[in-house]
């Protein structure tokens, strides 16, 4: 096959997936539609956040301030101009993405500049900082709605863009760690004094990767304006931020395939906690107590024990299946005391079970799901056939 | 006209001298050792050389032109490249793609292009892919080219690290200490290694170096700092019986 062939057809094969998501989630209710979108929205934030925090190795904790500027810009651009413009939807959305990633990039150039002497805390300090007064500046703007909000004249139900969006994001930066001029971003992050004695611009890198990140962020805002119609500075605070770097480290940093599975599942995870029905009270605390004893159990394992890939996920499953046995007759053993008896509203479970996901998965793998490994099926392979033989002289 | 000119070389860090007009020159096709006892200000020099370090004084002229007040990816440019004393590898990259790194200054296609996977970019990577390999094979580490760098044993990662700086294909290559840590078997293949780069590449290569057998017998000439001071410059022969150098390296005669 010819390079155009494969990238006709891959291309053929991103607007037929995002079509069909399209048409499924036209016949569902429109709290699924929303899902769909949001998590779409989610992908492409935290990869995009991926590509500074993780490829290029700046810590970047303000990127909700990028999107909402990409909301922002858009939302006030629509209101001025959609009317007279009679440009058909979506039409009118790309050009409106392209806008979104403009105004956004024009921030991630404001908050790179001083990323160039700051490393680490301090530059995540500055990001944070930025986000804040974004959103505050905006709160107190009363052409941008102040803190009201923003209504948005023309909404689109746009729901394959916004997947598009996602995909695309996701190409550019598997292009750009494909290609050799992905590797001075990946070694700015390893080291800035010999990157710069390869001849590597460091500043230069360091923007660019801001640029991208921001634009991606941008054009996501722009899609949520017009996806939701409305928008308030409360959209966008440091929350929204913290989410997507959880995403980020949660899928393992400097992985795209991490960054973007973790922030559908991150996303989807309390959305679905909210159909739990009610729950003992003696059931929750020998679900914790089993926690608790898997974690230690497995940590201890992993730490002493290094035996064969095979045997180690065997005994990990061992644990599991040990603590979901356990759980049943623990729970009705303390169903005994009448303390615990009372029941408890499960959909008020959604943000513990959510922080102590995360505390488990960091526990257990600090660096992440994926580390820095990336989803493909060579590595699934290796992954079965157990550990790779290192090649003579390696210490 | 010499390759690389050190003029009365001179930086201070507040009260402390630690270079002092040290002023020696590189021809072409030299290799040259710079060596001193701990704490002589070899490797400041270095970073003078590679714009690290801005001199207080005195001029650094490359090909007879000014090269101070550049920062160090200019000076890379310029065609010196250098290796670090504490290993500077990018651990967590394959040791082919730190070698492809080096070779950064060579991209002719455009960030555009790579982030579109047009065929331009997919070709430039797979061209400096395959003249890292050369590179790669130059000190003989193309069996381990997928491996992580820091897997890499000590004498490996100084290797490595010489393969990433050849990369920039510079016109002067300078080497911090390129055989501490290494075994004499090791010793000796670097040697030879060093050799081959300047007479098969025609590269120019300054050195630091401690051991002093290693010294005498690679380089053809030797500046020796002490304390910040030139205290000695010539061919190895002379070096050796030069009585301010042996007092620098083991004291007074009482």
């Amino acid at each position: 096959m010819t390079f155009w062939q494969t990238r006709l057809g891959s291309i053929a094969l991103a607007l037929v997936f995002c079509f069909s998501l399209d048409q499924f989630a036209l016949h569902q209710n429109s709290f699924i539609q929303r899902l769909v979108v949001l998590a779409g929205l989610y992908v492409t934030l935290a990869v995009s956040l991926n590509l500074i925090n993780g490829i290029t190795g700046q810590f970047s904790i303000g990127h909700a301030a990028f999107y909402q500027v990409g909301a922002y810009t858009t939302g006030s651009l629509a209101g001025a101009f959609f009317n007279k413009a009679h440009l058909p939807g979506p039409a009118w959305l790309i050009l409106m993405m392209f806008a979104g990633a403009i105004g956004a990039s024009l921030a991630g150039l404001l908050v790179g500049l001083p990323s160039l002497r700051l490393k680490g805390d301090y530059l995540a300090i500055v990001t944070l900082g930025f986000g804040e007064i974004i959103r505050i500046v905006v709160q107190n703007q009363k052409a941008l709605g102040g803190a009201y909000g923003l209504t948005i004249a023309p909404r689109f139900q746009a729901i394959w863009l916004v997947w598009l969006l996602a995909i695309l994001c996701i190409s550019v930066s598997r292009n750009l760690l494909k290609t050799a001029h992905g590797l001075p971003f990946l070694a700015v992050r390893e080291d800035e004094v010999a990157s710069s004695a390869m001849g590597v611009n460091v500043t230069s890198v360091k923007v660019t990767a801001f640029l991208i990140g921001s634009a991606f962020a941008g054009a996501a805002g722009a899609l949520l304006a017009h996806f939701e119609g409305f928008i308030s500075p409360a959209m966008f605070t440091m929350d929204v931020s913290f989410i997507i770097v959880t995403m980020v480290v949660l899928g393992g940093t400097g992985s795209i395939t991490g960054a973007a599975l973790s922030a559908v599942l991150l996303f989807y995870l309390p959305e679905k906690m909210r159909d739990l029905s009610d729950l003992h009270l003696s059931t929750i605390v020998a679900v914790g107590i089993c926690l608790v004893i898997a974690v230690a159990s497995i940590k201890r394992l992993m730490d002493h024990f290094h035996g064969e890939p095979r045997k180690r996920a065997g005994f990990m499953a061992g644990v599991v299946m040990g603590a979901v046995v356990l759980v049943p007759i623990l729970g009705a053993l303390l169903n005994n005391f009448d303390p615990l008896k009372t029941s408890v509203e499960g959909s008020k479970l959604r943000l513990v079970v959510f922080a102590v996901t995360l505390i488990v998965l960091m526990l257990l793998r600090p660096q992440g799901v994926f580390a820095h490994h990336e989803f493909s099926w060579a590595w699934v392979r290796k992954l079965f056939r157990g550990t790779v033989k290192a090649p003579e002289g390696v210490a | 006209m010499s390759l690389l000119q050190l003029d009365k070389a001179t930086i201070k860090f507040g009260g402390l001298i630690a270079v002092n007009e040290v002023t020696f020159q590189l021809n072409k096709g030299d290799l040259f050792g710079l060596i001193g006892p701990n704490g002589a200000g070899k490797t400041t020099c270095f970073n003078l050389i590679t714009g690290v370090y801005r001199p207080t004084s005195g001029e650094i002229l490359l090909n007879g032109s000014s090269i101070c007040g550049n920062p160090p990816n200019q000076i890379a440019r310029l065609g010196i490249a250098r290796t670090f004393q504490n290993i500077r590898l990018f651990k967590a990259l394959s040791v082919l793609e730190n070698v492809v790194v080096g070779g950064f200054l060579r991209h002719k296609t455009g960030l555009g292009s790579a982030l579109a996977f047009l065929p331009p970019a997919i070709e430039e990577t797979k061209r400096l892919r395959a003249d890292a390999m050369d590179l790669l094979r130059i000190v003989s580490l193309d069996h381990v080219a997928d491996i992580r760098s820091a897997d890499l044993s000590y004498g490996m990662q100084r290797r490595l690290e010489i393969a990433r700086a050849m990369a920039t294909q510079p016109q002067l290559l300078l080497l911090d200490e390129p055989a501490a840590g290494m075994n004499p078997q090791e010793k000796e293949e670097l040697n030879g290694m060093v050799k081959k780069i300047r007479d098969e590449q025609g590269m120019t290569v300054l050195l630091i170096e401690h051991d002093m057998r290693f010294v005498m017998s690679l380089c053809e000439r030797i500046v020796v700092l002490d304390h910040g001071e030139e205290i000695a410059q010539g061919p190895p022969s002379e070096i050796r019986n030069d009585p301010k150098v042996i007092a620098a390296y083991l004291g007074e005669a009482v």
